[in-house]
């Protein structure tokens, strides 16, 4: 059958037989092999008419099921906890990109991120669902499937940053850099939602082409994707006659409607948005916008410099005001570095070299510029600008600005100022205490400790009368819970008193433990037991004279068993004095006093009597009561333990420490003791 | 614009949290109804206290450890922290003022571009954390600074450090790489 040479006859014609599992000869009859592991399915007839393979599935992650007889319930008993923990993330990972509809190799992905992350321990002190779903998302991100955390957090219900926490601290300890969100992604999954019918794909690539138009605009970064997509999607919608207002978008998007109305006013705000719908399908536009918050923050701060501007100018034509004039002009000179920088930036040809020109020449620039930026803005953006802005100054000084042009300025100083002051007054206030709080602050700085103004500070505490009014006042607020207090106190009190008062132990400091320095490894041992009592059940003295001890303690060594056995149970008990002492006799002497206290005279007789003479035990009146009650353990001890300590006690002590270990002293008879007599 | 390095930056410390000690045990409650500026939190077992020159705001607890917030220099802090145990002396408490220890400063620096923070956040992977979904900064840290630098589009850096100096130095060293991934002017 194969290339196999008979070994008996050397002969080629070898019969394989499956069903028997062994390899025969034809030519001479030797078997060359049997019981031949098969390799073929087969199938059983089950009752029902019905055919079934024979064998059992093993599932591909490992740990799965060994053929177990009568399985059924305990399922889990036999799993390792890792095991089941890896089930239960596999089962919830599978739960939820079901509902995601991600495919299987997504899914897989995903376990083995699971994987990861168990094995790094990244899973504890994190529920289940949040790590699972940062999994998850970590696979929607490196294969860019169109899903946001947002869709994981709502079908988990569990808050978006806490997921999103989750998801980088995953990412960061995996190593897996995610590649950045591409807003491009959700366009098909949100055009769908929000049911184009046929002309699905003609506006998708419309919103697709606007959203390229917005990144290039420098409206993405560091906007949600979401939101970006509701905008292009909106637009794109209307572009096509599709009537979707913006309350369907959002709810698809799942973005706020302010969010969704402020990208739309930035992208009113960029050169695109002039363009007419037939313009933007051909023409690309070459320059690039700022991001839209850079150009409102420059605006901004431009803003605050004409009002700055603004003010100087009307304290001119006001005499009230002027007594103000040396603030400002500080504040004027404090700003004028951070002003350079900014415009410095914004002169982009570089045609303002000279920024620390007058200052009416920083003026001018500026309202060229003015110009220039209000060309391309709408009057709504403005004002919804303006409102951001502080209401009071921003009145003042946006109103001369919307009409914007320098002339407009100058005419509007005359019948302003009544207005304007007003406004202007609050941040001339505001001015004015800040540079009072600044200087104040370094002229007191080289004061050292004693040297602070007591003065002031005293004035930060409550004369006597007033800390009377406040402490009344409080007490009055607090009424309830001092009573509550006066209450737990007296509680406490009683209970102590009672002595059934738990005290509260106070957290034990984790101090860390002095690491264990010892010559020979069992003073590190014992230092160690010393340390963490393992057992409460360890008599810890008698280990530590494991080693010192001698052959100090007696030894049953008569013949007689039963004797033996009294005289163990007695050193047992009285081990930790009998280690010390070399004599055997006194410390005996001294356990034994309790038992023997009616006689007391005799007390020496009988520790020697027990140790020592066996015939003399009769006569001695204590000693039966010695046999007496260890009879009951008597009568086994020396059948097993006598056996097994034999080879003990050839090396000496250790069978009675390791007794006294097992048993403690109160093995089996104390109590008997005390009733014997 | 060019891309000289004679474009200084301003960096803007807008607050700096400090811790000092005691070393007494600070009845909470006399502070409280005997402070003029005083916040009691009973249910937290803290008073808030607030001081003007320097205006700093501090959280007591009763072990006498004491936080100061709101300071915009290391010296400032100082200076408010001594006026603070100083006040505490004034109530009757046996105060000395030890283990003072600038523990957090937030700085804010503006640079003259804005950053295309995609571009950043691939080139200085394993630092830098972008996620839009989440926040719209780009979270760079800084592990031997144990600094914390936020970058915005625009241009702006928040910076977060154990003290001022670790701060500065994080500025300089994420200068070079946020000019890197700078707006190109057409």
């Amino acid at each position: 059958m194969t290339g196999r040479v008979c070994r008996g006859c050397g002969g080629t014609d070898i019969e394989l037989d499956a069903a028997r599992g062994d390899a025969v000869c034809t030519g001479c009859g030797s078997v060359l092999e049997d019981n031949i592991i098969v390799s073929e399915v087969q199938f059983v007839e089950s009752s029902g008419g019905g055919s079934a393979a024979v064998g059992q599935f093993v599932s591909l992650d490992g740990a799965g099921k060994t053929p177990t007889l009568g399985g059924g319930f305990h399922v889990n008993l036999g799993k390792e906890s890792r095991a089941q923990t890896l089930q239960n993330g596999r089962r919830h990972i599978h739960h939820l990109g079901n509902q995601l509809q991600l495919n299987q190799h997504c899914l897989d992905t995903a376990f083995n991120f699971f994987k990861m992350a168990v094995s790094k321990h990244l899973t504890r002190g994190r529920r289940m669902a949040h790590v699972t779903a940062a999994c998850l998302y970590l696979v929607c991100r490196t294969e860019g499937t169109p899903h946001m955390l947002l869709d994981l957090s709502d079908l988990l219900q569990v808050n978006v940053y806490v997921l999103g926490k989750t998801f980088l601290l995953l990412a960061r300890e995996l190593c897996i850099n995610a590649p950045a969100i591409d807003p491009c992604l959700y366009i098909p999954r949100f055009a769908h939602l929000l049911e184009f019918g046929e002309k699905n794909h003609e506006v998708s690539m419309t919103a697709l082409r606007l959203l390229q138009r917005m990144k290039r605009d420098w409206m993405h970064t560091g906007r949600r994707p979401s939101g970006l997509c509701g905008a292009a999607l909106l637009v794109a919608a209307r572009m096509h006659d599709f009537r979707r207002t913006v309350k369907e978008v959002i709810s698809v998007v799942k973005v706020c409607e302010s969010t969704l109305r402020k990208r739309l006013t930035e992208f009113e705000d960029t050169p695109t948005s002039q363009l007419t719908i037939d313009e933007f399908m051909k023409i690309d536009l070459e320059e690039e916008c700022d991001p839209p918050s850079y150009t409102a923050g420059q605006r901004k701060l431009r803003m605050k410099q004409l009002e700055q501007v603004l003010s100087k100018q009307l304290e001119e034509v006001e005499g009230e005001i002027s007594t103000y004039q040396d603030a400002i002009e500080i504040e004027l000179e404090n700003s004028r570095p951070k002003a350079k920088g900014a415009l410095a930036s914004l002169t982009k040809d570089g045609s303002v070299e000279d920024t620390t020109s007058s200052l009416l020449g920083e003026e001018d620039t500026e309202d060229e510029e003015l110009e220039a930026a209000a060309s391309h803005l709408n009057k709504d953006f403005y004002r919804e600008l303006l409102g951001s802005n502080t209401p009071g100054s921003s009145e003042a000084a946006g109103g001369p600005e919307v009409g914007s042009r320098p002339p407009a300025l100058e005419s509007l100083l005359g019948p302003l100022p009544t207005a304007a002051s007003l406004g202007i007054s609050d941040s001339i206030r505001e001015c004015i205490s800040s540079q009072s709080r600044d200087p104040d602050t370094s002229g007191d700085g080289e004061l050292d400790l004693s040297g602070i103004d007591d003065l002031e500070i005293d004035r930060y505490i409550l004369n006597e009368s007033e800390a009377r009014v406040k402490a009344e006042l409080w007490m009055k607020e607090n009424a309830e819970y001092l009573r509550e207090q006066r209450e737990k106190e007296a509680r406490i009190a009683k209970e102590k008193e009672l002595g059934i008062y738990k005290e509260h132990k106070p957290k034990k400091s984790c101090k860390r433990r002095e690491p264990i320095q010892a010559s020979t490894a069992g003073e590190a041992i014992e230092k160690m037991l010393e340390q963490k009592k393992i057992s409460s059940k360890i008599n810890y003295s008698v280990l530590r004279d494991l080693n010192s001890m001698g052959s100090a303690s007696p030894r049953g060594e008569d013949s007689r068993p039963e004797d033996r056995a009294s005289a163990r149970k007695l050193s047992r008990r009285r081990t930790p004095a009998s280690r010390n002492g070399a004599d055997p006799v006194t410390s005996l002497g001294k356990r034994l006093r309790p038992l023997v206290s009616t006689q007391p005279a005799k007390k020496a007789a009988v520790g020697e009597a027990l140790l020592q003479s066996p015939p003399a035990l009769g006569a001695e009146p204590v000693r039966p009561a010695a046999v007496l009650v260890e009879s009951g353990p008597v009568s086994y001890h020396p059948d097993e333990e006598a056996d097994e300590e034999d080879p003990d006690e050839e090396d000496g002590e250790p069978c009675v420490s390791a007794l006294q270990m097992m048993g403690g002293s109160d093995y089996g008879c104390d109590g008997d003791d005390d009733e014997g007599y | 614009m060019d891309a000289d390095s004679d474009v200084a930056l301003d960096i803007l410390i807008t607050n700096v949290v400090c811790v000092f000690r005691t070393r007494c045990h600070l009845n909470l409650r006399k502070i409280a109804l005997e402070g003029a500026n005083v916040i009691y939190k009973r249910d937290v077992g803290k008073v808030l206290m607030k001081l003007r020159k320097p205006r700093i705001t501090a959280t007591i607890w009763s072990s006498g450890k004491i936080i100061c917030t709101g300071a915009t220099s290391e010296e400032e802090a100082k200076f408010g922290a001594r006026r603070l145990a100083r006040s505490l002396q004034k109530l009757g408490f046996q105060v000395i003022f030890t283990d003072f220890k600038v523990v957090n400063v937030l700085a804010v620096c503006n640079m003259p571009f804005e950053i295309r923070l995609p571009e950043f956040t691939k080139n200085n992977r394993p630092h830098a954390s972008y996620e839009p979904e989440l926040h719209p900064a780009v979270c760079y840290r800084i592990k031997s600074l144990r600094a914390t630098l936020q970058i915005f589009s625009t241009g702006s850096i928040t910076v977060t450090g154990p003290n001022v100096k670790a701060v500065a130095t994080a500025v300089e060293q994420i200068y070079p790489f946020v000019f890197e991934s700078r707006k190109e002017i057409l």
